[in-house]
């Protein structure tokens, strides 16, 4: 069950990360160039994922997954999946284009994901390193 | 037996009789799924804004909320270690009440044999609501109607008296509005460097 879970997690916000990634311009999370297929691509996911879990098998029964396990199977899940999310998407866009060339303007601790606005994880640790280099300099 | 406890009597008597709503009410009830729809919605709430301010500002409230979550999940757990005013519906001395709700959890959910009050489920949900609420009005109804029919779902299940769930409800809210309102704002900078973390890990 606890498996179960941690796969249902997974997917579904794996589904939500790609919505919410439209809405807030978040392009460095985008599996798609085209929001349209990243909607239905997110909007699957989620409805996959609940559709198989509820249907595989019956999931009223006592289980040991509750309380605080099903909190920190939760928060592992979402974080494990927003890394895949961000890696995949460097990955996959890297393969296109080669964004995030020049050094950041702000600290990394001010701007937090806006930098995916304009670059993908990997060129926004990238960046972050030139700029340390640079100040160093 | 706990006030109002004819009312369990009442809902249970509807276990059976329509098999759709049963089964509306066996996702509903679900230990799972309920509670995940409220954590996605508050995780696309974190992510979702493209103005940089806005999205600063509904981060701090889900952060809010999900604090008010694990602290009124603690107040339960106090309460329970402190009191355990009477046991399941399925389990009272009450024949009458005591079969009818046995029936409704063997065929909608199953039977829990921690203590019932308050509703643990309808204590989070409801946190969850107000914290969620109290920063985006759209989001934070929405999550009060889950809450809502979580609470119910475990009602008609025969899980949960009446009082268990209004009970967790008031302290659900009551939680989350001294977190959110009180506590919070008093322990700065601390949410302002765990936002910082989250920021330098590109996880806010």
């Amino acid at each position: 069950m606890a498996l179960d879970y941690f796969i249902l997690v997974f997917i579904s916000s794996l589904g939500v990360y790609q919505i919410a990634a439209i809405h807030a311009k978040l392009d460095g999370l985008c599996f798609f160039r085209h929001p349209v297929v990243q909607y239905i691509f997110g909007i699957l996911a989620i409805i996959g994922a609940l559709g198989w879990f509820f249907t595989s098998k019956d999931r009223n029964i006592h289980t040991t997954v509750e309380g605080s396990q099903q909190l920190g199977l939760f928060l592992a899940s979402i974080v494990a999946s927003y890394l895949f999310t961000a890696i995949l998407a460097s990955i996959m866009q890297a393969r296109v284009s080669s964004k995030g060339g020049s050094p950041r303007e702000g600290k990394q601790y001010d701007m937090g994901i806006e930098t995916l606005k304009k670059t993908t994880l990997f060129g926004g640790i990238m960046s972050s390193l030139r700029r340390e280099r640079k100040d160093k300099v | 037996m706990p006030p109002l406890a004819g009312w369990t009597l009442w809902i249970t008597g509807f276990v059976g009789k329509a098999p759709a709503l049963d089964h509306v009410m066996h996702l509903l009830v679900n230990d799972f799924f309920i509670p995940l729809c409220i954590c996605l919605i508050m995780l696309a709430l974190w992510l979702g804004h493209s103005d940089r301010l806005k999205r600063d500002r509904i981060q701090i409230t889900v952060m809010y909320a999900s604090v008010s979550i694990g602290i009124s999940a603690l107040v339960v757990k106090l309460i329970n270690a402190f009191t355990n005013p009477w046991p399941r519906p399925f389990l009272v001395d009450d024949s009458v009440i005591r079969e009818s709700a046995r029936r409704a959890a063997e065929t909608i959910f199953y039977f829990p044999h921690d203590p019932t009050f308050p509703s643990n489920g309808a204590t989070i949900a409801f946190a969850a609501a107000t914290g969620v609420w109290l920063g985006n009005r759209t989001a934070g109804a929405i999550i009060y109607v889950l809450a809502t029919l979580w609470a119910v779902a475990r009602f008609y299940a025969g899980i949960h008296f009446f009082v268990d769930i209004a009970g967790g409800a008031v302290i659900g809210i009551l939680t989350a509005l001294f977190i959110s309102k009180i506590f919070m704002p008093r322990i700065e900078p601390l949410p302002t460097w765990v936002m910082k973390l989250c920021r330098l890990l590109y996880l806010a």
